[in-house]
């Protein structure tokens, strides 16, 4: 658990806890990137829950994209699995395989969006079981070549 | 017992000759000859050792027979080219054990050989030997002494057995036909030989090019090369048993590759072993390309179908701009997988999805099938509904597109409802059936589509003169199975889709090379010609934007392996190759304006 401590000089004994402080804790968590709050959701369980939250990973997601998003991608998204899944399937993969860092991240335009949408898609679709219901832990086979560690 | 091997092989002909299983090498193929041989004279003797080479005391298991054969011919190829005293050595310095046991001997033998002399492959005579080959005309087999083993001093190459003689010769006569002669034991030496093919003409040319066990594999590469254009070559003149020879001398060459080579060249010698014999088994034109599960591993391993459809669906993306209401016409449904990706981009386009109808037009499967084309549309529909998108699914089943009826397709006009038109590797089978094509475009007119893209093979399979087809196959598919190759480097698990995805191209080449007629569906037709085709039926070339271009570069750089694969522009189409070979092509197109007829 971090504790920021003000110096002493403060003679009013007040800490400043970030837990206390959610919507702190929450910018600084929207900033980082999938890795980094992977790490960070094993902190403790306030943190746990706050990583898991959709909206924080649409952050990680798009952060970088130029031009704002349609409303509608939110919806979208969502039905399709939601936007941890999506960095996990499709944008953590390629980002990985264009080359680009994690950190320092090209700026996104439409068409990589757009791929990676695609991408997820297609992941989706493939796990729909005839019966219609989705096959959690199965992994979409096309998307498999995206899981591919790449020998450097 | 040797006469009743005799009565055998002479109505062994052609008819026995079969090549079986879809993956099966060409030296496989003789191994289940060998088989055959063995269940039918010898009682059942087909696990253990083989019972007639027992009797002359040698023991040989009958799995290992084409291991034993091509590695004797091996032996003796190299002992043709070596030097007189590079092989004296064999007879005085090495030691073999248990001589009896065939296969480790020759094994040893081999062993031994590379490691002293290292003949060099004289590919360049090969040439000569070739035009032997094709001058060779059929002639009873001779028994030629120059390679008498009997002559070699000393107890290593010929065990002191009276018997063994005769298994010395008789793998010496099967070694001198180039390994064709599907390892029958010929009985005597001095008898007139079977109606096997002969080729004399290469038995006695001292200076045959040199296999030696693994080396030089890129000579072998050529030779190979050499003899798939020979073969062809031998098809096109109806010179069936040269064809045959070459064949069977294919296999072997074809066994000492690796990688992609060895795969296209097996495959392409399936195939003309088929046309051939005039094996074509009728699902060779039903499968290709319908075939939905080895589509799906053809789909996943490599990138030519994601980008077909990424691409076909930018072109239709941008055609449906502003409808309210879409229709997609798909003549290739298969899986769908096509349409999630169309159905996302719609709903996200701004001002909202429009509503989205999507008619699948397919085979007739064989087996019980129609579940999974039902499923299929479930799928799609439970997509749609998940991301807000109003659907639509209407399923046609029709075995000839030219016979579709347009009133099946349920057009609605075109202020309602607008249309686009979707072939992705579909069109170029309408080109077996004389007329269907045109018929099949008038079709496409009649819906008034807004847009109509098309994805086919950027190759021209479908040329008059056989030999032509055949290298231009050959080149294409060697290309396709190289970047099958690249993209599966270092990837473990999916190894098995590889394989399957292999088998899938496999037809497809069996069918180019093997088939005639209607039969023939894989007609491939460059870009080119398909755009005089169409332009001449009344459509204008629609021009694929540059955000097609950089989703598909973007696409490519995805897959493993993917620094070989290019995306080109030509003339507004889109083409994926595999470094300077283009090998897909789609274009969209539009009904001309003043388009009558």
């Amino acid at each position: 658990m971090q504790k920021n401590h003000i110096p002493e000089a403060n003679e009013k004994r007040r800490k400043f806890l970030i837990n206390d402080n959610l919507d702190i804790l929450i910018e600084i968590l929207k900033r980082l990137d999938g890795p980094s709050l992977g790490v960070a959701a094993c902190v403790c369980r306030l943190w746990c829950t706050i990583a898991r939250n959709e909206s924080v990973w649409e952050h990680v997601c798009f952060r970088h994209v130029t031009s704002p998003l349609p409303s509608s991608v939110k919806s979208v998204v969502a039905a399709l699995g939601g936007y941890k899944r999506l960095y996990m399937v499709s944008i953590r993969p390629v980002l990985s395989r264009l080359g680009y860092s994690e950190v320092v991240r090209r700026v996104w335009t439409q068409d990589e969006v757009q791929l990676s949408l695609s991408l997820f898609c297609v992941d989706y679709y493939e796990r729909l079981t005839g019966s219609g219901r989705l096959s959690g832990d199965a992994s979409a086979l096309s998307l498999m070549f995206l899981c591919n560690t790449v020998n450097v | 017992m040797k006469r009743e091997l005799e009565e055998d092989r002479s109505t062994a002909d052609a008819g026995r000759r079969v090549v079986k299983g879809e993956c099966s090498s060409v030296s496989g193929g003789k191994l289940k000859m060998w088989e055959e041989e063995e269940e039918q004279d010898a009682n059942g003797g087909g696990g253990g050792m083989d019972e007639l080479l027992a009797v002359l005391g040698y023991k040989v298991r009958a799995s290992d027979m084409a291991d034993v054969a091509m590695k004797m011919e091996q032996l003796e190829m190299v002992m043709g080219t070596a030097q007189e005293d590079g092989i004296s050595h064999l007879a005085s310095d090495t030691v073999h054990y248990n001589p009896s046991d065939l296969s480790a001997w020759v094994q040893n033998m081999l062993s031994e050989f590379n490691n002293s002399t290292n003949p060099n492959p004289q590919s360049s005579l090969y040439s000569d030997s070739l035009h032997r080959i094709q001058s060779t005309t059929s002639c009873l087999y001779d028994d030629d002494s120059e390679y008498d083993l009997s002559a070699i001093p000393g107890v290593a190459l010929l065990p002191p057995k009276d018997s063994s003689t005769e298994i010395e010769t008789h793998s010496r006569k099967r070694l001198k036909i180039g390994g064709e002669s599907s390892g029958h034991l010929s009985p005597s030496p001095s008898s007139s030989s079977p109606p096997f093919v002969t080729t004399a003409g290469i038995v006695s040319e001292p200076s045959r090019p040199v296999v030696v066990v693994g080396e030089d594999s890129q000579e072998t590469g050529i030779q190979l090369v050499h003899a798939l254009l020979a073969c062809a070559e031998a098809v096109q003149q109806e010179n069936m048993k040269l064809a045959d020879a070459l064949v069977k001398h294919i296999g072997f060459l074809a066994a000492s590759q690796a990688g992609a080579m060895r795969k296209v060249a097996t495959y392409f010698a399936q195939a003309l072993a088929r046309r051939i014999y005039g094996i074509y088994s009728p699902q060779d034109g039903l499968y290709s390309s319908y075939s939905d599960p080895l589509q799906m591993h053809f789909y996943e391993t490599c990138p030519y179908l994601k980008f077909a459809h990424f691409t076909a669906n930018q072109a239709i993306l941008e055609a449906f701009a502003t409808a309210a209401r879409v229709h997609v016409i798909d003549f290739s449904l298969n899986q769908g997988m096509q349409w999630p990706a169309l159905m996302q981009a719609l709903a996200l386009r701004p001002g909202g999805p429009p509503a989205f109808r999507l008619t699948g037009i397919s085979p007739p499967q064989p087996d019980n099938t129609a579940d999974s084309l039902q499923q299929v549309g479930w799928k799609l529909a439970q997509m749609a509904e998940a991301i807000g998108v109003e659907f639509e699914f209407n399923h046609i089943v029709c075995s000839n597109l030219e016979d579709l009826d347009p009133a099946a397709l349920k057009i609605r006009p075109t202020a309602v409802e607008a249309v686009a038109v979707n072939s992705v590797f579909d069109l170029h089978r309408l080109l077996a059936r004389p007329g269907a094509i045109e018929k099949v475009l008038g079709l496409i007119k009649t819906t008034q589509p807004k847009i109509v893209t098309i994805v086919e093979q950027e190759a021209n399979h479908n040329g008059p003169i056989f030999l032509d087809r055949f290298t231009e196959a050959l080149h294409y598919y060697s290309n396709l199975f190289d970047s099958l190759e690249g993209s599966s480097i270092g990837f473990e698990p999916a190894n098995e889709d590889v394989l399957l995805s292999e088998v899938y191209l496999g037809r497809q080449i069996c069918n180019v090379v093997a088939c005639e007629g209607t039969d023939r569906v894989e007609r491939h037709e460059s870009l080119t010609q398909w755009r005089t085709r169409i332009e001449s039926a009344g459509f204008d070339p629609v021009h694929l934007g540059s955000n097609a271009f950089k989703q598909a570069s973007m696409l490519l750089a995805l897959f493993a392996g993917g620094e070989g694969y290019r995306v080109e522009e030509n003339n507004g189409c889109l083409m994926l190759g595999w470094h300077t070979r283009p090998l897909i092509a789609t274009s969209a197109w539009q009904l001309a304006p003043n388009g009558s007829k």
